[in-house]
């Protein structure tokens, strides 16, 4: 996003790095170690990312109807075939890590909320973390079980993993396609943030279910 | 080729003329999206009151899908300015576009367009109608529903719940309670907030708490004032409500029956039979007691009378004149007991018994007489006024006494009993102070000569023939006692001043 005035933007920048700080250490001293919690911090930080989603701008331009255009969500990934926990939170990882590498880029509308932008930003960033981090865990945790089972196990896992983060990442590349055939205009902006915000409440149910088992 | 260019052409041209329909947008109503009793419904208010129109027609699409409108047709050419959008817009995840045209006649007046995400954009539901019932220190929160089944709210993903809010007005402290709801938060429930202090206004105001704060919609305030005592008084007001009530049931039941039998519809009867006498019944349950009498010491005041000696002359005025009654000054009548034979009635007198004692040289003494009175036919001369005693009462005593509605008489073996009214009859009470104002003086200071007493101060005490002391009970002298009594005593009056009557149980009153 273009900027006129770089000193105020630097106080700005200072002034959230000071709110990311804070943020950062509110969320990460409270779930860094216990990944037991994951889908607890899932759905309440997926869920604030919607609201703040909604308030970035007012109600959706009529105007830009016209440049819709179906992304196709991959559904089929938030079944509730999903065995593994270790699948669920790959997912919810390519989903945070693709979505945060979209509202990374500095083409934002100045229309929009900023300051909701910036939590938006760092409410994914946490999310990447924890999720790096209770996959880390988890990947240690295999390392004890016996190697044959866990080369069959890992094969299928992998594969069933592989293709619904491979999926996940079309679906994103689909948006960021978009973004760049439109230019980054308003309406396309628009557009992408109506579906993410799709998205995100596809992955909030995710978590609901996954809480039942 | 050319038909996909032709197809192109049209797809633009299509949205060429959508947006220019655009371009009337929102800045002429006002788009609403809110769930009542859990119904998605859509509400719109024109801005410019200047141009109202008379009829509606509501189209949609969906951002994720790119459609024409889709025409809502439960929501074509109305009137009102909501639709009902519960079974249309049933995908929570999508972002769905309205527009909501407005005519008058043939005219299009307004057309306005809008965006729900229904999940964070509207959701704004409206608070359930409650009602509240105040006591001392607690007040009842009635909360009801309508029983929709929601499509949209799902308990788990929405997490909707109640939450109470009661502001008191004296410190604008509010308080926040959040029932818990078990099974569906549709269902109508009771809470009761407790601790409660009277005399302070209370307000109480219901609403969903979404998940989102900025989306409660909140119930309008319902205030009361805590009556100290208001338990008590509503439920002492309940109760005298109720027993007049009950009185005018009652009073309305009984006038009704005096009614009736008055104009004669019903007659009730007197004679109830023997097993409706309630009042035998009662006394039979209830047997009464006796009433209690009153034992008191009676005072016998002797007249010494001289001894007449017959002089064998039959003189007819020495008649039986003793046993009419003779009426005292103080206006008392006195009647005497003669003892009867045993085949007359009348005419055995005590006379003729004290005739007979008189015969005898010796008179017993008054403790012996006593005996004699209480044996029963100790001496043979007695037994034929034993046996007409057995009758004195009967006629004599009976007749005198009968008009002072005395009882009758019964007797006992050898003793004659007497129930007298006392009432009818004169008792004086030894007392100190009845000594100068007792009635019975007058009678006796008037008949000093009939009075028959035995002489002596021994005799004196044949007061123990007069219960004498509290508790004394003599059995009424059986005739023989009653002839040896007064000894000395002409048959004329031998017995016509004292009226010696047995009362029941054996109380001779004089």
């Amino acid at each position: 996003m273009a900027t006129d005035d770089d000193d105020d933007d630097d106080d700005d920048d200072n002034d959230d790095d000071d709110d990311t700080c804070l943020v950062g250490l509110f969320f990460t001293g409270i779930f860094s170690l216990d990944c037991t919690l994951l889908n607890v911090y899932q759905r309440r930080v997926i869920w604030q990312n919607l609201r703040l989603l909604s308030r970035m701008s007012n109600s959706f331009p009529t105007e830009c109807l016209s440049e819709s255009k179906a992304f196709e969500l991959p559904l089929e990934i938030l079944s509730d075939a999903q065995p593994l926990k270790r699948d669920i939170k790959e997912a919810f990882y390519e989903m945070a890590i693709q979505a945060f590498n979209i509202f990374i880029q500095d083409t934002f509308q100045s229309t929009w909320e900023e300051k909701h932008l910036r939590q938006l930003q760092i409410g994914l960033d946490e999310q990447l973390r924890y999720l790096e981090q209770c996959l880390e865990e988890e990947e240690e945790e295999n390392e004890d079980m016996k190697e044959m089972e866990e080369e069959e196990r890992k094969h299928s896992r992998d594969t069933v993993s592989q293709l619904s983060n491979l999926e996940l990442r079309r679906y994103f590349n689909r948006i960021d396609k978009f973004l760049k055939d439109k230019k980054y205009s308003h309406c396309a902006w628009e557009i992408v943030r109506a579906e993410l915000k799709r998205c995100f409440y596809f992955f909030y149910k995710f978590t609901a279910l996954l809480s039942r088992k | 080729m050319s038909k996909a260019k032709w197809n192109t052409a049209h797809f633009s041209l299509v949205f060429g003329i959508s947006y220019i329909l655009h371009d009337f947008s929102n800045e002429y109503c006002t788009l609403k999206m809110t769930l009542q009793n859990f119904r998605s419904v859509l509400s719109w208010e024109v801005r410019n009151h200047s141009v109202v129109p008379t009829h509606y027609t509501l189209w949609y699409t969906i951002i994720s899908k790119p459609q024409n409108m889709t025409l809502v047709k439960d929501c074509t050419n109305i009137t009102r300015s909501f639709c009902d959008l519960t079974d249309v817009w049933g995908n929570v995840t999508d972002t769905y576009i309205p527009r909501v045209v407005g005519f008058r006649g043939g005219t299009q007046l307004v057309n306005c367009m809008g965006s729900f995400f229904l999940e964070t954009d509207t959701m704004s539901l409206d608070p359930p109608e409650f009602e509240i019932v105040d006591f001392t220190d607690h007040i009842n929160v009635k909360v009801k529903f309508q029983s929709v089944a929601p499509k949209i709210l799902d308990g788990e993903e929405l997490q909707f719940y109640l939450a109470h809010v009661i502001e008191e007005q004296s410190g604008g402290i509010v308080k926040k309670y959040k029932p818990e709801v078990n099974g569906n938060i549709t269902e109508n429930f009771n809470y009761v907030i407790n601790k409660l202090i009277p005399n302070i206004n209370y307000c109480v105001s219901v609403y969903f708490e979404p998940k989102d704060p900025e989306k409660i919609n909140r119930s309008p305030l319902k205030c009361t004032l805590l009556q100290p005592g208001q338990e008590s008084e509503s439920s002492e007001s309940a109760t005298i409500g109720g027993i007049i009530t009950l009185f005018l049931i009652v009073a309305v039941f009984i006038s009704t029956i005096m009614i009736l039998k008055r104009i004669g519809y019903i007659c009730l009867r007197n004679d109830f039979p023997k097993v409706l006498d309630f009042y035998k019944l009662s006394a039979w349950v209830f047997p009464e007691l006796p009433p209690l009498e009153k034992v008191a010491t009676v005072e016998i005041i002797h007249v010494n009378r001289k001894k007449k000696v017959w002089d064998y002359s039959y003189d007819e005025s020495d008649s039986d004149d003793e046993t009419a009654p003779q009426v005292s000054a103080g206006g008392y009548t006195m009647h005497g007991l003669r003892p009867l034979g045993p085949t007359s009635t009348s005419s055995a007198t005590l006379e003729d018994c004290s005739d007979q004692a008189t015969e005898e040289p010796d008179l017993p003494e008054p403790e012996a007489v006593t005996e004699a009175a209480m044996a029963p036919g100790p001496s043979p001369w007695q037994s034929e006024c034993t046996s007409g005693a057995h009758e004195v009462s009967g006629d004599l005593l009976q007749d005198a006494l009968s008009e002072e509605g005395s009882s009758p008489t019964e007797d006992s073996g050898d003793r004659i009993i007497f129930n007298v009214d006392l009432n009818s009859v004169l008792v004086r009470v030894l007392d100190d102070e009845d000594d100068d104002n007792s009635e019975v003086t007058p009678m006796l200071s008037s008949l000093p000569e009939e009075a028959v007493m035995p002489e002596g101060p021994a005799e004196t005490d044949s007061s123990l023939l007069v219960a004498r002391g509290e508790g004394t009970q003599l059995p009424f002298p059986s005739p023989s006692a009653e002839c040896l009594w007064p000894e000395d005593a002409p048959s004329d009056h031998s017995d016509t001043s004292e009226s010696d009557v047995d009362i029941g149980d054996g109380y001779i009153m004089r």
